[in-house]
């Protein structure tokens, strides 16, 4: 599990605007500078933020892959997604 | 455990002998005392809805009532959002101690100014030195820049960066978070260190954050980024902040308490370590506001 690679990526949207641009547009190809397992992968590249959550990624931070419309994400069906985590918890 | 009876406790309606006594001796004095919210997208709000909207009306008073209150500087008690600090060096405690800094270094939507705000390195580096003397173990943070959650209540609160300011952050949002007690514990150690400073200072102290809030986790509204998952918390919060019980309030601020009223449940610590410079006395106003989960609340010392 690489979850402060997860943390640190979801960051990096914020602060690295080449980045966030990368990941907009071209997400498989920008997240291969990240030591991430195959399962965080596909996670990741679906906006599959429940699975993210349940790893343990911090959900403050995965906001912003909505915030910046990444992954297939936005805040509407981030929305949708996490409420479905249910229970309280995730991040760190 | 009553926090009120205290050797720091000064009796009500005593300021002669308070101001009378640091006058003769030099010393610094606390002026006022300030709890606020930070959300991040507040000044852009004021902005389009004017400052007679309830947000900056709020606000106002409290940039009143700092402003009547003459400050030399300010310290605020804050939870960076991983933006100063991240995983990889995560203190518990820390303090900003340089000539300035520079913030909000996290793009809060709308957009605000970037600020270059003053300091005070000595005063901070009395508050760093006594408080690990005094056993708290306070990480020192020098060239930094500050988030949202220290940038937007100074937005609102010291136009133009006028008085400077010494950020000092409590680890608020993940477990483990510090105890109530320690926290107002740090804040009267704070206390100790400003009262005896041997420089005619007005201090102003901030806590900001919000008591009931989860922000893109499981427990936001639908469609929106934030939710506030215990509303029943905030009234009880605000009671005992409206009732001066200090004590009451530490005593029901247990960890689960305040995690349980979202994941930035526990930046109602920075209001605790501020509770530590009130006596228990009443706020001279409090507004809540049950949207947020947060409140204002000020008191002229």
């Amino acid at each position: 599990m690489s979850v402060l690679e997860l943390d640190r990526l979801c960051r990096e949207t914020l602060r690295d605007h080449a980045f966030r641009k990368a990941m907009q547009t071209d997400p498989e190809g920008a997240i291969a500078r990240y030591r991430l397992t195959e399962e965080e992968k596909r996670a990741l590249l679906a906006g599959d933020v429940v699975a993210l959550h349940r790893m343990g990624v911090n959900d403050f931070l995965m906001g912003y892959l909505a915030r910046f419309g990444i992954c297939g994400l936005n805040i509407q069906n981030f929305s949708e997604r996490i409420r479905s985590a249910g229970t309280a918890g995730g991040g760190h | 455990m009553d926090c009120r009876v205290t050797p720091l406790t000064r009796p009500r309606g005593n300021d002669d002998i308070k101001s009378s006594r640091s006058r003769e001796l030099h010393l610094a004095e606390i002026v006022a005392a300030f709890g606020l919210p930070h959300t991040p997208y507040f000044p852009s709000k004021v902005e389009e809805e004017g400052p007679s909207s309830p947000t900056g009306i709020m606000f106002g008073k409290a940039r009143d009532a700092l402003a009547a209150a003459r400050p030399d500087v300010i310290v605020i008690f804050d939870t960076d959002h991983y933006n100063t600090f991240f995983f990889d060096n995560f203190p518990i405690l820390a303090i900003g101690i340089d000539e300035g800094f520079r913030g909000p270094n996290d793009e809060p939507r709308g957009g605000m100014p970037i600020y270059d705000v003053p300091s005070m390195p000595r005063l901070a580096e009395a508050i760093r030195d006594e408080g690990v003397r005094a056993g708290y173990d306070i990480a020192t943070l020098r060239d930094f820049g500050c988030d949202h959650s220290v940038m937007v209540p100074l937005h609102f609160v010291n136009p133009g960066m006028q008085w400077p300011v010494i950020p000092f952050f409590i680890s608020g949002h993940v477990p483990p978070l510090p105890p109530a007690q320690r926290c107002f514990d740090l804040g009267r150690q704070i206390r100790r260190t400003l009262e005896a400073y041997p420089d005619k200072l007005r201090v102003a102290i901030i806590g900001t954050g919000s008591f009931s809030l989860e922000v893109f986790g499981p427990r936001i509204r639908p469609g929106f980024t934030d939710g506030v998952p215990d509303p029943d918390w905030v009234h009880e919060v605000c009671r005992y902040i409206a009732a001066g019980d200090t004590a009451g309030l530490i005593a029901a601020a247990t960890e689960d308490r305040m995690h349980a009223a979202g994941n930035v449940g526990g930046e109602l610590l920075n209001w605790i370590a501020m509770l530590a410079f009130t006596d228990g006395r009443k706020p001279d106003f409090l507004d809540k506001q049950m949207e947020n989960g947060h409140a204002y609340a000020g008191w002229r010392l």
